[in-house]
């Protein structure tokens, strides 16, 4: 599912460099049984295919927050550590269905160094479903330690 | 009859605790495998084992819901029919201040900082909630943040 990566220094990072992409799935529906236990939520739009169908959707909803724990997944990936993570801001824009599959990517927006060395490195980052949709959107910021 | 929810600007929701337990951390790596944070293997003193160990932090944006979701009332606080309504996330954004660690007992504070009418295909109300999120025994600011719930009319 995730393509090994190779973890960029601050010196490495470029405004308007594009971060590798990389692609997930299909989903699966079996998935959402755990997430919706985890989230003590049992919306039956996330677990009753004929119920999402009622309300017109072509097959049960995908949780949002496991949407975004992909996309996590993919940013902190690129990281040196997973926690120097610094923040991030994402809107939901549609929603995932059992077997889709999802591209995650982005591209640097700015870049801020730190007096100890290395620096913030501000991302756009999207997730994008098999036909070109925009699932999630956004930025992500992270503390990216220096090569020296 | 449409609902105007602008009143509830400036409401404190009500204090909510979540513990990041270990049973969890495992369902959620059971599905979002994260390679540096593999849970422990083995049921017999798994908890223990797994106490003090990091969270990932594409855990954090279940812990900021869980944790909302505990904070507020559907019907009470939003005016919003969760049984025969649809909502939907809007948008969250979060700051993390220290990693979360699997075991530790967090307490979660929100208010509703906004709310606005929106058309698209339907109207909505866009109700926008701030929160922090504590260490429960330290004190500490873990997450803040704020998030977003779109309830269509």
């Amino acid at each position: 599912m995730t393509a090994p990566m190779s973890k960029a220094w601050f010196e490495d990072y470029e405004v308007s460099m594009a971060l590798p992409s990389v692609e997930l799935g299909p989903m699966d529906r079996y998935d959402y049984i755990p997430i919706a236990l985890i989230l003590r939520d049992t919306n039956p739009l996330h677990l009753d295919r004929v119920y999402a169908q009622e309300r017109g959707l072509p097959d049960v909803v995908q949780q949002g927050p496991l949407n975004q724990a992909y996309l996590y997944r993919y940013f902190t990936s690129l990281l040196h550590d997973p926690w120097d993570l610094v923040a991030t801001k994402m809107r939901f824009a549609a929603n995932v269905f059992p077997d889709d599959i999802l591209t995650c990517g982005g591209e640097v927006l700015a870049l801020a160094p730190e007096e100890a060395g290395g620096g913030i490195v501000t991302c756009a980052v999207w997730q994008r479903n098999q036909k070109g949709e925009t699932i999630l959107k956004g930025e992500a910021k992270a503390r990216i330690p220096s090569r020296r | 009859m449409t609902v105007d929810r602008t009143a509830l600007i400036g409401r404190p929701l009500r204090a909510a605790t979540y513990t990041v337990s270990d049973v969890d951390v495992k369902d959620f790596l059971g599905v979002v495998a994260e390679p540096d944070f593999a849970p422990v293997v083995g049921f017999e003193g798994g908890t223990e084992a797994a106490s003090g160990r990091l969270a990932p932090p594409s855990f954090a944006p279940f812990v900021a819901v869980l944790g909302l979701l505990k904070t507020f009332d559907w019907q009470d606080d939003f005016l919003f029919d969760y049984r025969t309504g649809t909502a939907m996330f809007g948008e969250q954004s979060i700051e993390f201040h220290r990693p979360l660690m699997v075991g530790e007992s967090v307490a979660i504070s929100a208010a509703i900082s906004d709310v606005y009418e929106k058309q698209g295909k339907q109207t909505f109300d866009v109700v926008e909630g701030t929160f922090d999120i504590k260490s429960r025994e330290e004190g500490d600011l873990l997450i803040s943040g704020q998030q977003s719930y779109i309830l269509f009319k």
